[in-house]
This record gives C-alpha cells, structure tokens and sequence, in this order.
C-alpha cells in the first residue's frame, strides 16, 4: 500500500477499489478509521494506514469489528467523519451496536463500508451483507467500479451528516481487488476539532418514537439519494427487456447486451443506491416494461424489494413477467458473471447464444480434466500450524479416545483440508471453536467419552475468544484449549493484532499476551514450540490425561512467512540417499505423503526423497518424522 | 495509439500463489492506462500464498468501461506462469484464437507430490495446449529467471514474451515504464533484462 | 478371506488390515511387534495407533502381529514351530527338558521376579557371546514399561522383576534390527511376543530377523494395560514405577505390585477392568514359540519352572547348571499336572473367544 494523499488532484491513476475507498474517505475529510482484518476488505484500512501520518488522522487496527465501528461512532459523536470497514462476516459481529446506533443517530458523517466476498473466495460463507440495511433501516450505497468507490465514499459522508445516521457502502471482493483508472479529487484542508456537549446524549430510549425518527431520516435519506445521480438509466425508451442491476452486474449486463447484440431492445436501469430505493425512478421505469430482469450479487434483495413495490402498483402497472433468481433464470448462489447474465437474457428474448462453440468446450474441458490435478491448498513450508497439527494428529491417536478437535477462522481453517491432515472436525465464525468446546466440555456427565481440543489463533483469541474461554472456566468445561500463536493475523496479510505489541500504523502499543490474560482468569498456560515435535506431544498428551477442567497450551512460533521477512529459517536440509528408504515397507513416502510439506519432492526416478531448494525453508521439523534419519539439518551458516 | 486487436481486449494472467502474477497485471495496467487506454484490471486471490491457482484479468478498451470479469470463452490472450495452469482455465475462458503464452517450468500441486494426483508428461502437456489455443508461444521463463539470479523474475519475463506476441497495443518501452512505477531505480536492471529477454525469446 | 477371493480382490493394504482386525477391535496387546517397523504406527505411553493409512498392500507389519488372527490361528503356530524344526504339542508346546530352579547369584537377591532365572541366563548368554545384546523391559517414562537393549549383566540387572503391563517392548527389538549391524539379538518375551519374534526370524522379507538368536520366554496367563494400571494405582494411592508385579495364588485374591516405596496390595476385582482384552485371544500360556521359557515354580516362592524347548535353549540352561549359576531339581508331577491343565484352559478359552468373535 502506499501513502493516498499523495496521489495528484485530477490526474489518472490505477487504483484498486478498496484504495479508491481510502481516497474517497480522505477527499471526505474523515478523522478516524477503524477495522479487523478480513479479505476481501484489508487494503482499506492497510492504505489508510499508510496516508495516517501525512493525513495527521487517527487509524488503528481494532480487536473486532464491533470495537472499530464503536470507536468510529464515538468521534461521530464528536462531531468528526469517521468509518469502520469490514468483510461480510464483521457486519454480523457489529450488528448488535449497528441494530442500536440505527435508533440514536449520529452527528459528524459515519460510514460502514462491507466487503461482502461472492463464492466465498476467501471466506467461510458466502453471505449478503446488504440485508443490514434492510434490518437497521440505513441508507446503503453500491460502486460498480473504482472511480465510483471514491465518489459513492465522498457522497456517503455528505448523506450521513445530512441524515443523521450510519450510512453503509457495499463492496464485494471482485470490486476491492480491482484495479481501474481512477481521477482523485481535493483533499480537505482543515478540520474541526472534535467536542461532545455534556449536555447532548446519544441513546435509544424511549424507543418508539425514535424509532419513529429513524424511519424518517431513512425517508430524507431517499431523496438526497434520488438526486445523486447514482441511479442512472441507459437503453430505449420502451425496451423489451428491463434489466434491473446493481454494481458489477451492470457492467455485466452491458457486456452481457452487447455479447448479444440486443442493445436496442435491452434497458439497464443501474442502481447505485439501493436502499431505500427510489420509488419514482424505478415505477417510471417499469410503467414502460412488461419484462424485467434482475441482476446483483449475492441474494435477490433488489428483486424481492422491487417485486413488493410492483405489488404494492399491481393495479396501475398491470400484469408483469419478473425474472432472476426467483425464477430459476439466475443461481442464487456463486457470483455474477456475464455468461450468466448473457444466457439469462438470451433465454427470455428467445435466442439461442453460447459462450463459444460447443465443440471447442467439449475438447478443452476434455482435455483439462484429464491432466489438470487439482491444486490443494497447503499449509507454507515451515509454517508452524503443519507442525501443530502434525503433533494434534499423532497425539490424539495414540491417546486412542477418538478426540474430537473444534476450530476457527484464520489460517488455521486449513486443518480441515489434507494439509492440516483433517484434523478439524468443525469450524463456523471467529471464536466459534472455543464456545463449540465449552459445550462438548460439559458433556462427560451425559456419557461423551471422547477428549477435546480447541484451536484458536492469537489475533482470533482476542478477537471473539474470550467469552467462550471465560464461559468455559466458569462453568468447569473440560477440554484443551490450543492456542496456535504465530504472532501475526496472517492470513489477511499479516496485519498486527494486540499481542504484536505494534499498531496499524507501525507505531508501539501495549503488547497483550495470552498467557497473562489466561493466567489472570487462573488458567496457566504452557507454552510450547511446535516446531519440537516431541516436547509438543508431550506437552498435548499430558494436558489430555489430566482428568478435569480447562488447559491452555500456546503452541508458539512465528508465521513461517513472517520469519521470512526477518532472515529466514535456521536449517538447510538435505535427503540422505544411502539411508532414505522412499517406497518400501518401513517408510512409503512418508515425509511427501503422509506429512505433505511442499519443501519435500519425490524423486519417483531415483525412487528417494529430495529437498526442493526453492520451495523449502529451512524449519527443520521433517527430520523429526523421518524414520530412517534420512533428513539431515545443517546450519546454514555452516553449509555456506 | 495503436490500434487494439480486440476491444476489448482480454488478457488473463494465470499461475501460482508467490508467482508475483498480481505484479504483472498491475504493471501492465499501469502501462496501458499511461498510454491512454481505458483498462481494468481484476485480481482473485484469497488464500493465494498457500499454493491455490491465482488469476488475474486485464480488461483494455479504447473507451469502454469493462467489468472485472472476462467474459466466459473471451480471452484473447492467457498468460500462464505454470503450464498446467493454462490448461485448467481454457475450458472457461479459451476461444479458437486464444493466444496462450505459458511459462514452461511446472510448480507441483502438494498432491502431486504427495502422490494422490500425477503431473501429466510436459510433452503431452504442450500438445494438448497446443490443440486448444489458437497460438501457442511455450517460453522457458523461468529458466532465464534463473539465469538472472532469481526465478521470481520469470513474470517479468512472461510479461517480455507477452509484448513480443503482438498481442499488445503497446511496446517494451511503456511496459518497462509501468516497472518503474513499480519498482525503485537500483532494481530496475535485472527486471529490464528479464523483460528483453522474454521479448528476445519470442522474436527470436 | 479365502484365497480364490484374495486372488479375485485386489490385496487389502497390510496397515488397514491390522487395524480392521487388530486395533479397531481392541485386541492389540501391545507387544510392539509392529512397532519401529516404519512410522505409520505409533506408540504412545503403552498405546498403539496408525493415524495415517501407509498405502502398502504387503508391508510386514500385519505378518508379524501375533493377535492377526489369519484363516486358521493353529495352523499358523505350527507353522512358525516347524520352521524352526519343532512341533506344536499339546498343550504346553515343545518340552526337551523341564526343571525347577533358581539363580544363585546374589547381586539377584530380591530383585528378581522369583528365583531370578531370566536374568542369570540372559546374562549368561550375553556373557558367552551367544548374543551381543539382548532386548528386555524396564519402566519408563509415567511408569509405564518400555523396551530397552542391554549389552551387560548390569543392563540385564536393572530390568529384574516383571511389570505386569504392555509397552510395545518389541519396538525396540525392531529398531535394533534396523541398524545397520550383524551381532546376534536376545529378547526376553511374553508368550504374543515369542510368537512375533519367532515371525521375524522366518519372515521372508525380513532378513534382519535372522539375527534374533534367542528368545527367554516368560509364562503369561494375561496382562494389564499400562495406562490403566496407573489408573488403579494411582486411586489406591500407590506412588513410583512398578518394578514387580505378583498374582498369588488363590485364595489371595490381589495383585501385588513392589515399587521403591514398598508393597501393596490391589485387590483383584480392581484390576479386571483393566486386563487386554486382546488376551482372552492368546492361547499360549508358557511362550511355546520360546527357545526356553521361565514362570513361576507353584507354592515354591523363589523358585522358577523352566521349560528348554529348543537345541540353544537346553545348552544354555546346562551350561548355567554346569556353572553353578542356577540350581535345579525336577518338577513335582503334580506341579506339571497343574501347569499342563492350565495350559489347556487356556488354548480352549481362546479357541471359543475366537468362535465367538467369527460367528457372533
Ligand atoms: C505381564 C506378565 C504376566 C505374567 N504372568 C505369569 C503367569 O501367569 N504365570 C507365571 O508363572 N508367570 C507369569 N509371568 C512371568 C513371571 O512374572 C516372571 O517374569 C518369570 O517367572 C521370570 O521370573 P524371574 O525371576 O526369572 O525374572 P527376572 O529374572 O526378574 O526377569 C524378569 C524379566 O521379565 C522382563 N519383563 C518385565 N516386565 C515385562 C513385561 N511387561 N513384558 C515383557 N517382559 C517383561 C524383564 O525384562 C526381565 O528380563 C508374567 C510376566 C509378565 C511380565
Ligand atoms: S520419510 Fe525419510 S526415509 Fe521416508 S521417503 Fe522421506 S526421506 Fe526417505
Ligand atoms: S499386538 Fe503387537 S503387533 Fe499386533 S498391533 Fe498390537 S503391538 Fe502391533
């Protein structure tokens, strides 16, 4: 990322959608920034970070989504901009305070942007973070592109301080992670101090009547919106097809018309603001339609809410064909693309239309089926969750109770997958594992026999972790709680967190560690290196025989990529041809097969095991699970 | 400004996470906005460092704002830096005339590996890209990478090689103007190497 | 499995199959027979497991486990006898020559299990040059036993006295036959482990075996499991490693377990639980897959019965005799009477456990 106030005022340059967000948050004046890492939102607030000092604003990384939108709302409260932003899954760990800002309004401008993830392409769900909108009654904004990302930003403040309320910009995935030519505007040049009345509060009660309030700046909010611009009609007058489309997918859909050359019988009504809707614009439209499409990511919102509005003007408009996800035309779930939308439309207009000539599909879909092998997803090389959950794996075995081990979000959700040797067996939102194992803890008294194991990762123990491990030692669950700290959130590209010590701007802050807090709540925590397989097992087999009650283990090694960055791994290793035994009875691959580092080749000519130079790092945990003592470890400074 | 090819025209850049294919989408956008060109640039990636296929699209049009997405079937040109990565995405996005340009260097699936999965023979491998692409320009990207000191320079190479096909509206000067936005001075001279000597492979 | 059907099928993996039949089921006894072979078995504190699958159709693993049942579990001791030119008598085995005994050393003197015989032959055989090291148990780590290699009478003197629990000793047998070495191998072995060893030493694939030179059997009616045994001993208050474990006999009713701190008791209900179910399977009460084996001389405490079973066996009791490292008189018919009835109580209860098991 790079500092974003340096960009030139009316000069083009190539911004991703998340940069453009930043800009246009800046252009806007905004004072404060506030979010939890979470693709595809990180380069938010990453390249804020970077614009903080030379924007002389505060930026800061926050334990969880709902801390960052409260303190956002707290410099609101004072009269500053300010805005929190988030992936999907942060809308719904903020909605209780989002569900109760709605009713007691704001003061300086206030805005929520969510990265919402179609195909869930870096997540755990694919869901349809527009609906706050819907539930909290706020005004809600969608870009289609990057230069729209900064004006919609620059827009949302105004309409914030207008209203009097949280204003929420939605972006998905594909928009944040592209990059288009983007013309920056001004950058303020001063702003107002922040103060707070002691005499002005900023509650929900009585709730009624305020919430009798809040309908109303949603109302205000409708036609500030309607005057926007951001809702705009493109196509003829009468069209044969009305397409209905809000971001990416109305860019597609114009793809979509031209691919079929229908453009002078297809409209696109394109909305930019899509809640509340603009009544007027859209019944205006559909007076002159009889046939109308749908296209958005992810849910049908636009078509449920517009299809409500037509019955509520059934009489005047008449009988109406809609089509979309409701029908079948559309999926309801993936996301959008223009072959989608093109087939979509060829369907309802009666044509015949595909992508390119089925011969050609056939033959290269035969083609890579037959040779592509799947590319799994894998742990790093070096990375210490491998090791972790190598000494997970190999303990609960020999334990032989058939424990079960519950999971979370973070790098770590690898465990379900090959790499982590499926050693998970659930994972659901941040925190979820731990609350999973408070329960399972509990039921040794109904006849559960099998242990328990809970791993969390630091940056998510602060994050959602700590009710369920209060919960836990309260009501004396039993289990293992593992705590997998690799000192970084890495998997949203190592952003710091609050055992890091360091802020989002790189400056020092309060080092909070795991062990302290579990010891305050008096837990001791054993701190173990998973890179030493064997003091880990022991650490883990120990912990599962003590008969009662909550353990905590902090498996502790940095991310292997971070320790790249700090001159690498100790270790050159090499394959000791002479003693590797490669496919017979008392080996079988078990470094490439069975523990799967992608450090580790098989030479299937010389039928032994190799070392891939480029690819391994140098950790040295693989000469711990070679039976022949075939890996060797030299320092590397010995080997240079 | 040469006139383009296709408009829009579709390029997608395909390979591995740690491949740096971002970077090279992102240079050349850089370089075709420059040239005035109006572009978009889409990037997947998600757990892109843990060994998962990543994609990029650059989407050029004269005038024409382009969504994210290639179009299904719509590529113009697929620059692979692993070879079996440009098999995998031509059933989606390969034409008749798709003009493929792959890296010839294999990085193995970990279940390849592992021995779950086998890596087709790279003979075959060619042959088969080669019945589906309209053009098919097979570079040893990497091994010039190595040559340079670093296989990470390999889609600097590619992004050579790219520029010789013809495919592009705009030249080894512009694109090597796109670097420098990207990269400071002192690393400029093996990326400009590496750039000449994609382009030297494929014209030559 | 018939063996038309085997050929028909492709071969189960050798690991998948001793866990189907083995470990899932719960009749591993913890020999460590498999164990130290390759690293797709483990063990832990006494516990065998095989997390991962070794994709092998014919590794030696399943071969080797004495609990792998095969079509025809007496076929398969008969087999394993006449390879080494024996038969497989009912029901104590082959017998050359029997005795009572006791060692005479006094560097023994109440350490040994009960007159000591084990370790003065061990001993002897490590001195003689007959083997080079010999394979034993001691406690371990948690007090549970494990198996160690010794080269001297000290080593041979520190693993005294029988833990009557599992910890995979084999294992260590195994590893030792891993090294690139030639020096012949002894092991002291329950009866599932002289079965196994006697797997190795004709296992075509497994040359190293051949090494294995002599096996000190130890009588064995069942064993207990390691984890379990800290269990009981720990609610019965009892503190350290086991270094001998007794069940006398009735009417006593107890096990008694020595550790550093002195004796106790454990009454026998207690430990029940507790017992390998794998055992109620194992048919062989005196180790008959032994060169010799040693148990207890009945109503004679400090006395052991010996049985030489092969040609190496009675040389080295004789030359011990000859020695005057061990004393020995014959054994009482009534004795012999008793043991052979024992003997066959056991062969038929696992004959009908496996009946159960087969048709149930
Ligand atoms: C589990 C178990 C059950 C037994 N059950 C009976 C029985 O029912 N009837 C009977 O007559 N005798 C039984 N014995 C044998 C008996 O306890 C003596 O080991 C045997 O009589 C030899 O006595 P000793 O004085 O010569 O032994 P020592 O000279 O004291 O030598 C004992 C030897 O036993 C080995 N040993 C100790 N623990 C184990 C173990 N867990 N696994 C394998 N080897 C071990 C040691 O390495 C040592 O070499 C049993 C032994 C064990 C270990
Ligand atoms: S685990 Fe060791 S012996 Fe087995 S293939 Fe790998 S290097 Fe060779
Ligand atoms: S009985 Fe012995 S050989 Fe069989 S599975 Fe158990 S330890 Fe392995």
């Amino acid at each position: 990322m790079a500092d974003l106030t340096k960009l030139a005022p009316g000069a083009a340059v190539l911004l991703q959608g998340n940069e453009a967000i930043a800009r246009g948050a800046l252009e806007a004046g905004i004072s404060l920034a506030a979010a939890y890492p979470g693709n595809p939102s990180s380069e938010i607030l990453e390249s804020l970070a970077d614009s903080a000092d030379s924007a002389g604003i505060h930026v800061e990384w926050s334990a969880n989504e709902k801390v960052a939108l409260e303190s956002a709302a707290a410099a609101s409260f004072t009269g500053l901009r300010a805005m929190a932003s988030m992936k999907q899954n942060g809308v719904n760990v903020a909605q209780d305070f989002i569900c109760n800002l709605n009713i007691s309004g704001v003061r300086g401008g206030l805005v929520l942007v969510t990265c919402d993830d179609p195909s869930g392409i870096s997540s755990t769900n694919e869901q349809d973070a527009r609906f706050i909108s819907r539930l909290a009654s706020l005004p809600l904004l969608e870009p289609a592109t990057p230069e729209e990302c900064l004006a919609m930003m620059r827009f949302a403040f105004e309409l914030s301080e207008a209203i009097g309320n949280l204003v929420v910009l939605r972006s998905v995935s594909r928009l944040s992670h592209t990059r288009a030519g983007v013309v920056p505007g001004e950058l303020p040049a001063g702003r107002a101090l922040p103060y707070w009345d002691p005499k002005t509060r900023w509650f929900t009660v009585p709730v009624v009547p305020r919430h009798q309030v809040m309908l109303d700046k949603l109302a205000r909010a409708r036609s500030i919106m309607a005057a926007s611009g951001f809702n705009r009609y493109q196509g003829p007058d009468r069209p044969d097809l009305l397409v209905i489309a809000s971001a990416s997918s109305a860019l597609y859909a114009a793809e979509a018309r031209r691919m079929l050359d229908v453009e002078g019988r297809v409209g696109i009504l394109k909305l930019g603001c899509t809640w509340p809707l603009d009544e007027d614009m859209i019944l205006s439209r559909l007076e002159k339609a009889s046939h109308v499409l749908f296209a958005e990511e992810i849910d049908p919102f636009l078509e449920t809410e517009i299809k409500a509005l037509y019955a509520q003007n059934a009489p005047r408009l008449g009988v109406m064909n809609f089509f979309g996800k409701g029908s079948g035309h559309l999926p309801l779930i993936g996301e959008m693309t223009p072959g989608k939308l093109a087939g979509a439309m060829a369907g309802i207009l009666g044509l015949s239309w595909l992508p390119v000539a089925k011969d050609y599909r056939l033959q290269a879909t035969q083609l890579a089926q037959g040779m592509a092998a799947p590319r799994d997803l894998a742990f790093c090389p070096g990375c210490p969750h491998r090791a972790s959950y190598w000494t997970i794996k190999q303990t609960l075995a020999v334990d032989g109770r058939q424990g079960i081990v519950s999971g979370d979000i973070g790098c770590y959700t690898l465990g379900l997958h090959p790499t982590g040797f499926e050693r998970v067996n659930s994972v659901h939102c941040m925190g979820s594992g731990l609350g999973v194992a408070s329960g399972l803890g509990q039921l040794k008294k109904l006849g559960f026999k099998q242990p328990v194991v809970c791993v969390v990762g630091d940056s998510t123990f602060f994050h959602a972790a700590l009710p369920g491990l209060i919960n836990a030692r309260w009501n004396r669950s039993d289990y293992v709680l593992v705590v997998l700290d690799n000192s970084a959130t890495a998997m949203t590209g190592f952003q710091p967190h609050p055992g890091t010590g360091v802020t989002a701007t790189g400056q020092p802050g309060v080092a909070v560690d795991v062990e302290s807090f579990c010891r305050a709540i008096g837990l001791p925590a054993q701190v173990v290196d998973p890179y030493d397989l064997g003091a880990a097992q022991e650490a883990l087999y120990d912990a599962l025989q003590q008969p009662d009650g909550l353990r905590v283990l902090i498996f502790r090694r940095v991310c292997a990529l971070v320790q790249g960055r700090r001159g690498g791994h100790p270790w050159r290793m090499s394959v000791d041809e002479k003693l590797c035994r490669g496919e017979d009875c008392g080996c079988h691959r078990y470094c490439t097969r069975v523990f799967r580092c992608p450090g580790l080749v098989f030479d299937e000519a010389r039928g032994r095991a190799a070392i891939d130079e480029v690819v391994c790092v140098g950790c040295g945990v693989c000469a711990q699970i070679c039976p022949a003592g075939a890996i060797k470890a030299q320092a590397k400074e010995d080997a240079a | 400004m040469s006139d383009l090819v296709h408009d829009p025209l579709n390029i997608l850049i395909t390979g591995v996470g740690g491949q740096g294919n971002v970077l090279a989408s992102q240079v050349l956008g850089r370089a075709l906005l420059a040239a005035g060109y109006v572009v978009t640039v889409g990037e997947t990636y998600g757990l892109s460092q843990r060994g998962g296929a990543v994609m990029s699209m650059v989407r050029v049009s004269r005038d024409r704002t382009m969504g994210p997405l290639i179009p299904e079937n719509q590529a113009t040109a697929i620059v692979s830096l692993e070879p079996l990565e440009a098999l995998r995405v031509l059933p989606q996005y390969g034409q008749p005339e798709v003009v493929v340009i792959t890296n010839d260097r294999p990085l193995l699936p970990i279940n390849v590996i592992s021995g779950q999965s086998s890596y087709p023979d790279l003979a075959d491998l060619k042959a088969a890209l080669g019945q589906v692409a309209g053009r098919l320009l097979w570079v040893p990207a990497t091994q010039a990478a190595l040559a340079l000191g670093s296989p990470i320079l390999a889609n600097v190479v590619m992004l050579g090689a790219l520029a010789a096909s013809g495919i592009l509206p705009i030249g080894l000067k512009e694109i090597e103007a796109g670097l420098a936005q990207m990269f400071p001075p002192a690393k400029m001279a093996p990326n400009r190497e590496a750039l000449s000597r994609g382009w030297k492979m494929v014209r030559s | 499995m018939t063996q038309a059907s085997a050929a028909s099928t492709p071969p189960a993996a050798c690991l998948d199959r001793l866990r189907q039949e083995v470990l899932d089921p719960g009749l591993c006894v913890a020999c460590g027979a498999c164990l130290g072979l390759c690293p797709h078995l483990l063990l832990y504190d006494g516990q065998v497991a095989a997390p991962d699958p070794c994709g092998l159709a014919d590794g030696r693993c399943i071969d080797l486990c004495p609990q792998n049942p095969g079509p025809d579990p007496r076929q398969r001791r008969a087999g394993l006898q006449a390879a080494r030119g024996l038969g497989d008598e009912a029901p104590l085995g082959p017998v050359r020559r029997a005795w009572w005994g006791r060692a005479q050393a006094a560097d023994l003197g109440g350490r040994a299990q009960y007159g000591g015989v084990v370790s003065a032959l061990t001993a002897l055989a490590l001195e003689q040059g007959l083997i080079e090291e010999a394979v034993l148990t001691q406690a371990g780590q948690r007090g549970t036993p494990e198996g160690v290699r010794v080269r001297d009478r000290e080593g041979v003197l520190a693993c005294a006295g029988s833990i009557y629990a599992a910890g995979g000793s084999l294992q260590a047998l195994n590893q030792a036959l891993a090294e690139p070495a030639e020096h012949p191998l002894g092991v002291v072995a329950l009866p599932c482990q002289s079965l196994a060893a006697a797997a190795m030493g004709a296992h075509p694939r497994y040359p190293a075996g051949r090494r294995l030179k002599l096996v000190i059997g130890l009588f064995c009616t069942m064993n207990l499991s390691a984890r379990g045994l800290r269990q009981v001993l720990g609610q019965a208050g009892v503190e350290g490693a086991v270094t001998r474990s007794d069940f006398p006999p009735p009417p006593a009713g107890v096990l008694v377990v020595t550790t550093r701190r002195g004796v106790s008791e454990i009454p026998l209900e207690k430990v029940r639980p507790i017992t390998l179910k794998g055992c109620a399977f194992c048919p062989d009460l005196t180790a008959e897959l032994a060169d010799i084996s040693v148990g207890a001389a009945e109503g004679s405490p400090g006395w052991n019965t010996i049985i030489a079973r092969s040609r190496t066996g009675q040389d080295l009791m004789e030359l011990a005799l000859a020695k005057g490292l061990v004393e020995a008189k014959a054994v009482p018919e009534e004795s012999w009477a008793h043991l052979t009835a024992a003997a066959a109580g056991k062969r038929a209860r696992a004959g009908s456990a496996r009946e159960e098991i087969n048709h149930g």
